[in-house]
């Protein structure tokens, strides 16, 4: 039974190491058949179709993303729209405030729908990804530091309401994981 | 390719038009003699009337060499199995050079700095060195030739690589991308300035010759989804064009949807803000009076209609919701090119005239009769490109 970092600490997870893009690729589709939902791959590069084996869903972003580039666009609208229509209306270079002068307008509205849209989108990612962070478990696991060479990983964790060590290690060990191990961290 | 040659034929069979073929032609030639019957009584509406269906094809046919050119010169992958259906499109421009000539006989009628009375005209006598008769049809002469050599040689590369399927092709191909992507940029651009703003030779806007483009690449990819799933229910493209190339297809059509609207308003904005007299002309005219009615609804239907119909993702996948989108667009390209035309002639407001459809119908049924004609020339798809398996097993 490896086991590795700081007993007293909670297990995080459990994670076994492949030798290969297609062990791992195929392992992910076992585990998403077995229903693990808390669970990830490590791999040095991009695989292509991992989304599919891990049973990945549509990100939730695009639909944040949507309402805060809404956001920047409204808050634009009453930006532009309070001041120069409402509050103090102004007659700028022969153009009144109607309608047909609304096109002065649209480079901001476009520019905060922008902004606000990417701005949503970094941070929502970073905060969805549960970034930025210090440290993580894994990285208490020497072996791990391969993954950034020519080793892939997987790592179940121990929040997985379907999580028992014993189920996942032997489920690890009959994909073909290899150096089964235990991770002991916050 | 053994996977799909059963049941997918590689080659168009003519047994699917039969007699329509003839039907087209017939039309073909009766719009002709009505639009030239017509031109005796009204010449001026003609001109106007055909250069605007002339330039509606036009536009098509460049955007489909353009995307020739991106193919070669980005070396894509996804294009591989669509490439030759737009080497056809732009093997068009050729005879687009034939239908020119009706125009060179109307010419002073559409580009008025040509007629004797506006020689004295101070702000023409400062463009003299390029409104010139002999270098304006020197221009034009030199955009045709390049079009053609360029979309014709490209093609045969493609279909001499069908027998033996050596790289060498693909790889001269590129090279000629090359020296033809520049080229391309100066001959849409010019052609647009020539044909189309020189319809007010007073008039002038930085942003035309971008703005014409838009509209090309839009409209070539609308006319690419037709082709393409026109063809697959007459069960080509089996296993070979999936939902996959549909949806990249549909997320170029709302990229350039957006892309047309941009430069577009960034156009109009410039001109509107700085409200310098020789350049509103061009605006003032269209929205006023009744063309306002049309100006206003290719905003709505340029832009916001197939940005919002385009915008979600399952859309895309399935052809005939994008064939519905592709065909609203070219309906609205049709609108873009009438406004950008017509109200040079119809200075106080729309006036639709029966030759307006008539000179479309004619220029129309040319154009799809000489493609029909060639489809079956070559195989539908470039049958060895080295890239074509990883274009058919293509995910988005």
């Amino acid at each position: 039974m490896n086991s590795i970092g700081d007993k007293s600490a909670p297990v995080f997870g459990v994670a076994a190491e492949f030798s290969c893009a297609r062990d791992l690729y195929h392992a992910a589709e076992k585990i998403r058949d077995a229903g693990f939902r808390r669970w990830d791959v490590f791999s040095p590069f991009p695989i292509h179709g991992m989304d599919e084996a891990m049973g990945m869903r549509r990100s939730l972003l695009g639909k944040i993303v949507f309402i805060g580039g809404l956001s920047g666009f409204l808050m634009a609208v009453v930006l532009q729209f309070g001041p120069s229509s409402v509050l103090y209306p102004l007659v700028v270079a022969g153009k009144p405030t109607n309608l047909f002068t609304v096109p002065a307008f649209f480079p901001i509205m476009f520019e905060m729908t922008i902004l606000f849209s990417a701005f949503t989108a970094v941070f929502g990612m970073l905060i969805m990804n549960g970034l930025p962070r210090l440290n993580h478990a894994l990285f208490n696991w020497d072996r791990f530091k391969k993954v950034t060479e020519d080793k892939f990983f997987v790592a179940i964790e121990s929040g997985d309401p379907k999580f028992s060590e014993r189920a996942v290690r032997d489920l690890l060990e009959s994909l073909g994981g290899t150096n089964i191990t235990t991770i002991h961290g916050d | 390719m053994s996977e799909h040659a059963p049941d997918s034929p590689q080659t168009f069979d003519y047994k699917h038009v039969g007699g329509r073929f003839l039907g087209l032609v017939a039309t073909a030639i009766v719009a002709f003699i009505a639009i030239f019957a017509g031109a005796a009584s009204n010449p001026t509406q003609f001109a106007f009337s055909y250069l605007f269906a002339f330039t509606f094809f036009l536009t098509i046919c460049m955007g489909g060499l353009f995307w020739v050119l991106v193919h070669h010169s980005t070396d894509a992958e996804w294009s591989v199995v669509v490439r030759r259906q737009l080497e056809n499109m732009a093997c068009l421009l050729p005879v687009m050079g034939v239908l020119f000539i009706p125009l060179i006989f109307v010419a002073p009628l559409l580009w008025q700095w040509m007629q004797p009375e506006n020689a004295q005209d101070p702000l023409l006598q400062e463009k003299w060195p390029y409104l010139t008769p002999w270098f304006f049809w020197g221009r034009a002469a030199f955009y045709f030739v390049f079009f053609t050599v360029a979309a014709v040689w490209l093609r045969a590369n493609s279909v001499l690589q069908d027998t033996d399927g050596a790289p060498r092709y693909t790889v001269f191909n590129r090279r000629l991308t090359f020296a033809s992507l520049p080229l391309f940029a100066v001959c849409l651009t010019f052609a647009a300035i020539d044909w189309l703003m020189g319809l007010d030779y007073h008039w002038f806007s930085t942003m035309w010759g971008v703005y014409i483009f838009a509209g090309s690449v839009l409209s070539a990819l609308c006319v690419l989804v037709l082709l393409i799933t026109a063809l697959r229910g007459l069960g080509y493209f089996q296993n070979v064009v999936t939902p996959e190339h549909f949806h990249i297809i549909g997320k170029l059509m709302l990229a350039f949807t957006i892309f047309w609207a941009y430069i577009g308003f960034g156009q109009y904005m410039l001109i509107w803000y700085a409200n310098i007299p020789e350049e509103t002309i061009y605006f003032l005219r269209r929205n006023t009076e009744s063309w306002q009615i049309l100006s206003t609804a290719l905003v709505v239907g340029h832009f916001f209609v197939p940005f919002l119909l385009l915008l979600p993702n399952p859309g895309k996948r399935r052809p005939a919701f994008l064939c519905a989108v592709a065909v609203w667009i070219l309906v609205m390209h049709v609108l873009d090119v009438y406004v950008i035309v017509l109200p040079a002639l119809h200075k106080a407001g729309v006036v639709v005239h029966w030759m307006d459809f008539a000179c479309l119908a004619a220029v129309g049924c040319t154009v799809a009769a000489v493609f029909l004609k060639r489809l079956g020339d070559a195989p539908l798809w470039p049958l060895r490109d080295p890239r074509l398996p990883e274009s058919i097993a293509l995910k988005n």
